[in-house]
Order: C-alpha cells, then structure tokens, then sequence
C-alpha cells in the first residue's frame, strides 16, 4: 500500500490488469476434509492463492493452566510456507502473522460455541502454501469451512473478503500488483446470515463515499464466496450418498 | 484424534503381534511402498515444487532460489541449504516453535541425500568466482503425518529439483516471474526407510506402524546403485545382517521408485 | 436424499437438537443431515468429538488409579472418573454408564463392567448410533451372523471378541463409511451373507 509508483497500467479501458471488471472475484476453488489427521480442514485456491485450514478440537486444553472452566480455548495460527512469496521468507511467525492471528482469532470467537466445551482447546491452523494478496481472507474463509468440517458447532459460517482503491477507482478482491502499488485495502469478514462484522482492518486513504463503496463491494463478494463455502460442504457429503444409492 | 499413551499400549500389542506373523494392518507386504503420488509444480510462484501424497502422507516441497555470498573455502560453487518445518496442522503432536529435533533430523538426512550423491551441479551454480553464486533453498512442509516423513520429504524434494528453473538474471538484477536456465541436476538419489519392529524390518512405516516401532533406518541410494546417506533414527539396536538385508532391498526398491520420477 | 445442513442454516421450528433459536427462526448449529422420517426432523451431524450425555453406555481404558476410583479415558476431550471397589489395572478395558456429567463437564461412571481379552475398534462418534440400529437391530444383525461377541460404546469404541471378528470389523467400518444414506439396512444384510 501507500500507492507507490509504477509502470503498469493498473486500469485500462474498464478492465484491472488481470481482465477483471471492477467488482469482479478472482476464481475460487474449495475443498473440503482434505487431510487425514485433523479433525476438519479445507483447501482453497482463490486466484494464485493457495491455503490450507485445519482444525484440531474440542481436545484436552494443554497447559491446564489456560483451560477456561466456562468455555473452550480458540487459537488461531496464521502462517505462510517459505516459498509462499516471491522473497523466500524465514520459517516462523513474524509480527504480521501475530497480528493476523489474533484478528483471525477474534473474528471467530463469537461466531463459535465455545460455550459448549469448558475446559478444552479448539486450534486452527492455517498454512499459506501460495500467497497472491489477500491471504488473511482466504486463511479465514478456509478455517471457517474447516471448522464446519470438523463438526464444531457454530452461529454461522463466517466469510472474508477484502475490497480497496486501486488508480481512483475502488474494485472487489485485489490481486498482487494492485495490492503493491494501490491505495487502499479494506479486508473484512462478515457472518452472511446476520450481516455483522467480525473482521475489519483497513490500510491506506478512503474518504468517507470511497469506504461505503468499498464496504458494500467487499460485502456482496463475501455473500458470493459463502454460497460456494456452503457447495462444498453440502457437496462433499452428497456424492456418498449418491454413490450408495437411494431406498 | 488425539490418543493417551495407554490406549497406545493396546495398539502396540495387536501391530506388533500382525507384522510378528508376516501382515500389516494396511494389507501390504513388509517391503511395500504405498502409493506414491506427485502433484508437480504446485506451487507454481516457487523456482521449483512439488507435493508428494505417500499413502495419507502429505509434504509439500518449495525450491526457492537467491544469490549470495559463496562459502570461503568453495568460492567457485553454489550453495544448498534445506530446511524442514512440521507445522502443527499436519498432526495432533505437532506444536508450533522452533524446529525441534524431528525437524531438523529429517532435513539434514534429506539434504544428506541430495549433496553426497552429487545431484546439483555446483559448479555451473558459480555467476562470479569469490563473489557471486546461487543459493538453492529446499523449503520442506508437512502437511499430513501418516508415517515416514523421511521418504515422502525426500521425494518432493528430488522431484522439485529436478523440475526447477533458475529465475531469470538480468544485469544483475533477479526477475523472478520469468524462467533463466533449469537447475543443473544430474543423479536422483531415493530414500528407504524401514521401522524395525520385533526385529522385523518393514518399508515405508506408516504412523502406526512408527508410533509402536523399536527404531527407524533411512538409506538413500543412488542411481549407480550407491550408497550416498544412511541414517538410524530412534534407540532399538540393529544386526549386522538385518542392516545388510536393509541395504539390499534400499537397492532394489529405490530402482523401482526412481522410475516414477 | 436426505438434505445436508450446515451453521447457520434455517430449518423447521420442531428441531431440537443441534439447534439454536435467533429472534423467532431456528438454525442448524452444525454440518449435519436432516433425518425426518417418522415424523420429526432431526439433524444428525457428520463429524464431532463425542461428548459425554448422562445414560450414554461407553467403553472406557483405565489410564489412572485414584483414591476409591479410576480415571478412564472415554475417547472425549474429557477424562470420566469411575468410583468402584473393584480393582482394575491401567489399560484395562471397562463398559460403563455415564451417571453424570457436571458444569464443568466432570464425567462420573457407574455400572462398570471388565471386558476381558478381545479387540478394540475405534469409528467416529457419531455414527455410533447406526451400528446399535433401532431397537439395538443393526449389532444384533451383525452378532447373530458373524457370531462375535460385541459391546459397542457411545463414545466410538467398540469392543469385539470371537466369532468372524475380521468380517464384524468390517461391517463395521462400512456402516461408519455409509451410515447416512438410505438402504444401508439390506447392503449390510446382504454383505453379512
């Protein structure tokens, strides 16, 4: 951010530099309970990003220390693979993941019963294997889809998506080169059935008119990533049951 | 799912009790591999990738490549450094930290593999003599633990060496969305690992099958039907003709194993 | 087909479990499927830890020895403490009663009952319900064919000993694999053959 000068024609004749038109997603692809050992999880690609979510819980909380007698523990560990980003990043969580995390983390915490389960520990674990922009977003609506997967109860399945301000005009879903070199990125997540936020961090310049713009942009693409959140879910379990037949 | 030590103990005896009478729990032989499946080029911002499904085992391998200083004493070669992070979404005992010594175990036999039987060409690594050469980092992720992290880890990264460019190299500048030359590699060391259990030796162990071993050995051979890195992992001790028997299906399997390169 | 529901979805005010109330709608709180045969909905979920409920029977592991009882792990987050005077050795495998379960989720055991020899299978919680069936039909079935003696707790564990043990884990694992589609009754019947 901070709208560093560039070459690139970010905006040309109605299209961004990807082809997209302003309040255009990038393309997504979900899949659900793709690994073995957690207890739920979800890959998803959204453009160039690729992230993988896994949830282990409700387990023993360790150290019983931090155990919660009224309601279960929620962590969150966002972290991105060394050869996510084009400068090969040194292993371990730096301070903007730490960050991440924890606005993950609190995004979460009232969408989840966490009342149901004193004493235990719920983890989320997002990995991000590519990164093109938008990370935080895609980490988020993967572990939400992982947390469903893992059968944890919960208000709803939240959704992240995040809008800005690239050259003047303000679109949905920024990819790499507009998040570099654009002046505004306003990433949020929402629950889709109630409309209220759980997420919102913003960096760069908006005027009042440019933030409802780019709020309401950024809401109606998390609408449209929730219905292909629910599609995977409800896909996963009805291809068994297709597979067994019908009485 | 997260099982207590004593219920493990229960396992324990029905495992070691079938591989006593020549089975697996999984239906295999005790020399069988499960099956192996490269996803190439899957991460495809890196110089080079792959991510090697081993039965439920899942590792994801990133190559990424950068110019450096050369070491003193090899100031004409470039450089490999290889590291190894289990991050805890892969299983239930995986903590998030700094490397602990499964980490860095499994890098260092993983590295050992790749530089004793001479797979990179370092030499043509050399932009400046003294001054200027590459750097390859191996970057190794795990992503599902099901067993024999060693082999699956080991195979990424050979496959994702061997499919690797350099980034282009402009007036000294890196252009890293555009592909300069293929990584120099010659050779495709494979790595076998065997679980002793009761004596018996059974290849490519799954969790299980590790969780109630007696110890662990690696051997990575070469495609002149060498032997380039050895390593026994855990405290269970070993006969001579067990390791010799050890040493002779690593041969043979690796062959086969190297074909699916 | 039977429908597939997830957090957040609206469904019919008759639910009641796996349900919360917002304003005057109902909501499906897990992904789970809607089961409304016989009248009723019920949402059946498709993944979870088992959770212990009063009256549930499970199949327990001794893992501690305390003053006048055990500790047994039950396959939950939660430990179950079993008050008896009967003596028992870690790694003793024990059927019980869920007597009560606190506040604080402090799960007493009663009715506690060795289970000697034998082998220990573990599936998914939630599926239990599919292996006992209706009226306890299905593990009946399974019993009567394969002539294994079966204890199958609530809490995932299941507890088998002699007969075609290798066919009744196997049934076993299909019923966990298939347990929410239809017609699964006749498929298991015809493969017990």
């Amino acid at each position: 951010m901070g709208g560093a000068k560039t070459d690139l024609e970010l905006i040309k004749n109605g299209k961004r530099i990807d082809g997209r038109k302003f309040d255009e997603l990038r393309p997504i692809k979900i899949e659900v309970g793709v690994l073995k050992r957690a207890d739920g999880s979800c890959f998803l690609e959204w453009g160039k990003n690729k992230v993988l979510a896994a949830v282990y819980g409700p387990r023993e909380c360790f150290p019983r220390h931090t155990q919660n007698s009224y309601k279960a523990k929620l962590t969150y560990r966002y972290n991105m693979a060394p050869f996510s980003v084009d400068d090969r990043k040194r292993p371990g969580p730096d301070r903007r993941s730490t960050e991440i995390s924890k606005v993950s983390r609190e995004a979460l915490e009232k969408v989840v019963f966490l009342e149901y389960f004193p004493r235990t520990a719920i983890n989320v674990f997002t990995e991000v294997l590519q990164a093109d922009a938008g990370t935080r977003c895609v980490a988020l609506t993967a572990a939400s889809v992982a947390l469903a997967d893992a059968g944890i109860p919960m208000r709803d399945i939240i959704v992240a998506c995040a809008a800005g301000k690239v050259e003047d005009e303000i679109v949905l879903d920024l990819c790499q080169e507009e998040d570099n070199f654009g002046s505004a990125d306003l990433p949020i997540a929402i629950s889709p059935r109630t409309g209220q936020i759980h997420l919102m961090q913003m960096d760069g310049i908006l005027d009042e008119e440019e933030f409802k713009k780019a709020f309401d942009m950024a809401t109606k693409g998390c609408l449209e990533v929730h219905e292909m959140q629910k599609k995977a879910l409800k896909e996963k379990y009805e291809k068994i049951g297709e597979v067994y037949g019908n009485e | 799912m997260e099982t207590s030590e004593i219920v493990w103990e229960i396992k324990r005896d029905s495992i070691r009790k079938m591989i006593e009478s020549g089975k697996r729990s999984d239906g295999r032989a005790l020399d069988e591999y499960r099956k192996i499946e490269f996803l190439e080029n899957y991460v495809p911002k890196a110089q080079g990738s792959c991510l090697v499904k081993l039965g439920d085992t899942q590792v994801l391998v990133g190559v990424k490549m950068d110019i450096g200083e050369p070491y003193p004493d090899s100031p004409d070669r470039g450089n490999l450094s290889t590291s190894c992070e289990l991050v805890p979404l892969a299983s239930p005992d995986f903590s998030a930290g700094p490397p602990d010594e499964e980490s860095i175990e499994t890098a260092r036999v993983v590295d050992r593999g790749i530089r004793e039987s001479k797979m990179i060409d370092f030499e043509k690594l050399c932009i400046a003599e003294g001054e200027k050469v590459w750097t390859v980092m191996v970057d190794i992720h795990v992503l599902d633990h099901d067993g024999n992290l060693i082999d699956a880890a080991s195979l990424a990264s050979v496959k994702a060496l061997l499919d690797a460019y350099l980034p282009k190299l402009e007036d000294d500048k890196l252009i890293y969305t555009e592909k300069g030359d293929k990584l120099p590699v010659k050779e495709k060391p494979v790595s076998s690992t065997f679980a002793s259990i009761n004596g018996k030796s059974i290849l490519d162990p799954s969790y299980e099958e590790e969780r109630v071993m007696d110890s662990k050995f690696t051997i990575v051979t070469t495609e002149n039907g060498e032997i380039c890195a050895i390593q026994k992992s855990g405290s269970g001790p070993y006969k001579r003709e067990d390791v010799e028997q050890m040493i002779e299906m690593a041969l043979k399997r690796g062959k086969e194993i190297r074909k699916q390169f | 087909m039977k429908e597939i529901v997830v957090p957040g979805d609206k469904v019919d005010g008759k639910v009641e479990s796996y349900v919360f109330k917002e304003g005057n709608s109902v909501y499906s709180m897990v992904l789970g499927v809607m089961d409304d045969r016989e009248g009723y909905g019920r949402i059946v979920p498709l993944n979870g830890k088992y959770f212990p409920q009063v009256e549930d029977y499970v199949v327990g592991v001794v893992t501690d020895v305390k003053r006048g009882g055990y500790v047994l792990d039950i396959n939950s987050p939660y430990d179950a403490f079993l008050a008896s005077r009967r003596r028992y050795n870690n790694g003793e495998v024990i059927f019980a009663k869920v007597g009560d379960v606190s506040e604080v989720r402090n799960v007493s055991l009663t009715m506690d009952k060795q289970l000697y020899d034998g082998e220990l299978m573990e599936i998914m919680a939630v599926k239990i319900p599919r292996v006992i069936g209706k009226k306890n039909s299905m593990v009946m079935l399974i019993k009567e064919k394969t002539k294994t003696d079966i204890y199958v707790g609530r809490n995932g564990r299941i507890w088998l000993k002699g007969g075609d043990i290798d066919k009744a884990k196997r049934a076993i694992l299909k019923i966990e694999k298939e347990a929410h589609t239809d017609g699964l009754t006749d498929r298991i019947t015809e493969f017990l053959k």
